[in-house]
């Protein structure tokens, strides 16, 4: 059987651009939740986020494909960012990274792919079009009842002047499908292996994380860029989780204690965007070209809930079955598993019917957890990717990070107050979507 | 040892119709489904056309009805199409005497759909009320106010890309993994790919799969019409998309659903299932190439049929029918010929290749499904459907496209191709059962 371990990690969240700054900001227990700035929140009851930290795309893209950078939506452009960061922590020469190399990897240390080899599944949101570009060009087309005219839309009363529609950009439908961040990535780093998008909201990442896995298993691949990306902060994206009763209302003095996941004080939780992309190797591809190792992959779960947008059912059973499934492939058991990464939005209902899931799981063995949404927020289909990066970490240092606004537990949960150092042998990361599809991933540490 | 994987029922909700053999008549005969659209009022776009589901309406006998307020097109599409494949596969419907017979653990949903349309008078009301054309941007704080006000939460929802298979999952209870893919026009293909692959290794034994998408909405016709991918042939609809033929001058956007039931062949004999088909051959690959062409040597869709070949350890001697992705775009066809000839070699013009799309236009995520479902049935009754409105050759595409005539011929392999905006080829091959 071959088995797959974790040689790279790329992550963009409120932190920071870097895996790096995620790890940084986790162990340091910061929140990086603030005043949403990206746009005037002010009609909005709920008017904090995390966001990403000013970056230009122009930087981490080799200069060939510049001029597609203009028909990147938010999500991609992060997933592009995360990618980058991704395959250099790697070492993995692609065709982008040697574009920028000038065409000579700088030392021995860096390994020339195979673009056959490689494959790249990223997990995406549901994209929205950007509110200004598109009103700019419904303006003209407005009609007598404050509707979009179809007919000023389509075609112009004036043959010299452009429809509503023609001052939209000719690809203007691309920059939003959901399977271009994959595609974007796929073409900067050559990666011509298998390649699949993933839309199950916050459980994304980790389901493409497992299809990678077995993909590479299968031999049809050997290394594969994974993970998940997405911006919740967009109007739309505020809009529809206001009316969905989902978020905080009582963060906007103090952003930075908004987020309280697994706390008995969750009131909500906050949008945010970023993600993750990690490289996965075969292990003894990976150990042929002397990578360095974060982790092993080692167990994979998944269920649904089956209960529509209602969640998950108040006992976690189906998250529980998620779980239990990951570590019976990983091989393990409770008592081996140390910590445990779990969604926690801070929505009250969600956080205990998972915390009924690993109490159900691991009974009186009490591993540790930590939520890291809540320094972060909620990246959509970014979060497990960035889950999925916080467990890597903590495996390859041994490191525990403290959990940020969670003083008081739900369900008798161990969950440290202080980064700590401890003996990891497995960590856990368990999601449960807003739609009920549950992933989960039993990391080893390789030693 | 991987687990065989079989098909044990279908369901379909298409541009021609709701029912397998309705809709299979039909394109035996090679009918159209393309007429001029109704959904919204196309009449200034470029496109005033398309291969719509008319007169939909949601069945009534949904299991938990109630909790489906609000949903898309699509997924209603879905739970429909879904619905025949679980009666045609014998399967327990939830909380009959005979659902313990099933364990909901090992039944799993995979699905190709895509994101539902907006809500479009709410949404350009709310935006066009708060545009200041003198600042060129929103005001947010009216827009916020809006928005607030009009949009309704439940419908806002419905439109995440995860919807269909949440409501799956709900209406079945299906307990497995539930996963979602959203690879353009691919989607489908590859979600009944990578369900076979669940089965193989003992992931589910039982799988919802294929895919349900409707892109006929104002936002999703301009998109298209923008790109200048769709047939601006208004003036004989039924004849606007021809693939293949020298005169084909772009695809015709349609809508639908198809789901097949996927099992692992000892649990569908250990119920005694009837067996429709087997799934033998997957293989997929990303062109890495442009956002908006293929591959001009077609080398992403060579890599995925090879190794969907190399999967069922099949040679191209054995393929009896190849249901071709077939869009009527100038470049697809060609590509997609290019790319038959490059695997198939000399044997290319031995192999006969129909485009359903001719007729049902292209149902985007779910165009995989139907395409599957199509290689279903004419491994069922040994008889494959035209590719109807060819008439004029194309020196490039010069193989067998089965022109406007179904023909009997001996089926026991059947293969269909993907291929997505965004490079990602899936091909799949289905297996007379023995």
């Amino acid at each position: 059987m071959r088995r797959v371990v974790i040689t790279g990690i790329g992550a963009v969240c409120p932190h920071g651009l870097t895996s790096g700054d995620l790890w940084k900001g986790l162990t340091e227990m910061r929140s990086a939740i603030a005043p949403l700035s990206a746009f005037d929140p002010v009609a909005f009851p709920s008017r904090i986020a995390g966001q990403v930290p000013a970056f230009k795309t122009m930087d981490y893209v080799p200069k060939s494909y510049r001029k597609a950078t203009k028909i990147m939506a938010r999500d991609i452009e992060l997933a592009v960012l995360a990618a980058d960061g991704a395959v250099r922590d790697a070492h993995l020469v692609t065709r982008g990274v040697m574009e920028t190399f000038g065409g000579k990897k700088p030392d021995e240390s860096w390994f020339e792919v195979d673009s056959r080899r490689i494959g790249c599944n990223i997990g995406a949101g549901l994209i929205c079009a950007d509110l200004n570009e598109l009103a700019a060009a419904m303006a003209p087309a407005k009609g007598d009842d404050g509707r979009l005219s179809l007919q000023k839309w389509g075609k112009s009363d004036d043959p010299t002047k452009p429809s509503g529609m023609d001052l939209l950009t000719p690809l203007w439908l691309l920059k939003y499908l959901p399977n271009m961040l994959a595609c974007h990535v796929s073409i900067i780093h050559d990666t011509q292996g298998p390649s699949n998008t993933i839309t199950c909201q916050q459980a994304s990442a980790g389901l493409a994380l497992a299809e990678a896995c077995r993909t590479i298993q299968r031999g049809h691949a050997d290394i594969a860029l994974v993970g998940g990306c997405e911006s919740m902060v967009h109007p739309m994206g505020l809009m529809r989780w206001t009316l969905l009763n989902r978020l905080t209302t009582q963060g906007n003095q103090h952003p930075e204690m908004a987020c309280r996941p697994m706390d008995q004080a969750a009131s909500g939780t906050v949008i945010a965007e970023g993600g993750s992309v990690l490289i996965i190797e075969e292990l003894q591809h990976a150990l042929a070209r002397g990578g360095k190792i974060y982790a092993e992959v080692a167990g994979l779960g998944a269920s649904s809930s089956a209960r529509g947008i209602a969640g998950p059912d108040p006992a976690g059973e189906a998250m529980a079955v998620a779980i239990q499934k990951s570590m019976k492939d990983a091989g393990t058991n409770p008592a081996e598993v140390q910590m445990v990464i779990p969604s926690g939005y801070a929505i009250a209902s969600h956080d205990r019917a998972e915390a009924s899931a690993i109490n159900h799981v691991f009974g009186s063995l009490r591993p540790q957890v930590v939520a890291i949404r809540g320094g972060l927020g909620d990246a959509g289909a970014g979060a497990q990717a960035l889950d999925l990066a916080a467990a890597a970490m903590a495996l390859h240092h041994q490191t525990v990070p403290g959990a940020v606004n969670c003083t008081n537990p739900i369900g008798g949960l161990h969950v440290p107050q202080q980064t700590h150092t401890a003996a990891l042998q497995h960590v856990l990361v368990s999601t449960g979507s807003i739609a009920g599809q549950n992933s989960a991933v039993v990391l080893r540490r390789y030693a | 040892m991987r687990n065989r994987v079989v098909i044990t029922g279908i369901g379909w909700v298409t541009p021609l119709g709701r029912t397998i053999d309705e809709v299979w008549a039909k394109l035996l005969a090679g009918e159209s489904g393309i007429a001029p659209t109704t959904l919204f009022d196309a009449r200034f776009f470029p496109t005033q056309f398309a291969a719509e589901v008319k007169n939909y309406q949601l069945p009534e006998n949904l299991r938990s009805s109630g909790k489906h307020e609000e949903i898309s097109r699509a997924t209603g599409f879905a739970l429909d199409a879904a619905h025949q494949a679980w009666r045609m596969a014998g399967l327990p419907m939830p909380g009959s005497k005979e659902s313990s017979t099933v364990d909901p653990y090992s039944v799993a949903v995979y699905m190709g759909t895509g994101d539902a349309a907006l809500d479009f008078d709410n949404f350009t009301q709310a935006a066009l009320g708060s545009w200041n054309q003198e600042a060129r941007g929103m005001n947010m704080a009216q827009w916020g106010q809006r928005a607030l006000h009009s949009f309704n939460a439940l419908r806002e929802i419905e439109q995440e890309p995860a919807m269909p298979i949440s409501h799956l999952s709900m209406e079945f209870d299906a307990r497995g993994p539930a996963i979602n893919c959203l690879t353009a026009c691919a989607a489908s293909t590859q979600a009944l790919g990578e369900a076979a692959e669940l089965i193989r290794r003992g992931d589910a034994e039982v799988i919802i799969s294929g895919g349900a998408h409707s892109m006929i909405h104002p936002f999703g016709v301009t998109g298209f019409n923008r790109l200048t991918a769709l047939s601006t042939f208004n003036e004989n609809p039924k004849r606007s998309c021809r693939p293949f033929d020298a005169t084909r001058s772009g695809f015709v956007i349609g809508e639908g659903a198809g789901v097949l039931i996927l099992e692992s062949l000892s649990h569908a004999q250990a119920r005694g299932a009837k067996i429709l088909a087997e799934v033998v051959g997957y293989g997929s690959s990303a062109d890495a190439y442009r956002v908006t062409d293929q591959h001009p040597e077609g080398r992403g869709a060579i890599v995925a049929i090879e190794s969907a070949l190399r999967d069922a350890e099949m040679q191209t001697t054995d393929i009896d029918y190849i249901n071709a992705h077939g869009t009527g775009t100038k470049e697809n066809d060609s590509t997609e010929t290019f790319a038959i000839k490059g695997v198939f070699k000399e044997h290319a013009k031995q192999v006969p290749i129909s485009s359903i799309k001719s007729m049902m236009g292209h149902l985007i995520a779910a165009a995989g499904a139907v395409e599957a479902i199509t290689c279903v049935l004419c491994i069922r009754d040994q008889i494959i459907p035209p590719t109807a409105n060819y008439s004029v050759p194309d020196p490039e595409c010069d193989l067998d496209y089965v022109p406007n005539h179904a023909r009997k011929i001996k089926v026991d392999v059947a293969m269909s191709n993907s291929f997505g905006f965004g490079g990602q080829n899936d091909t799949l091959i289905l297996r007379k059962f023995r």
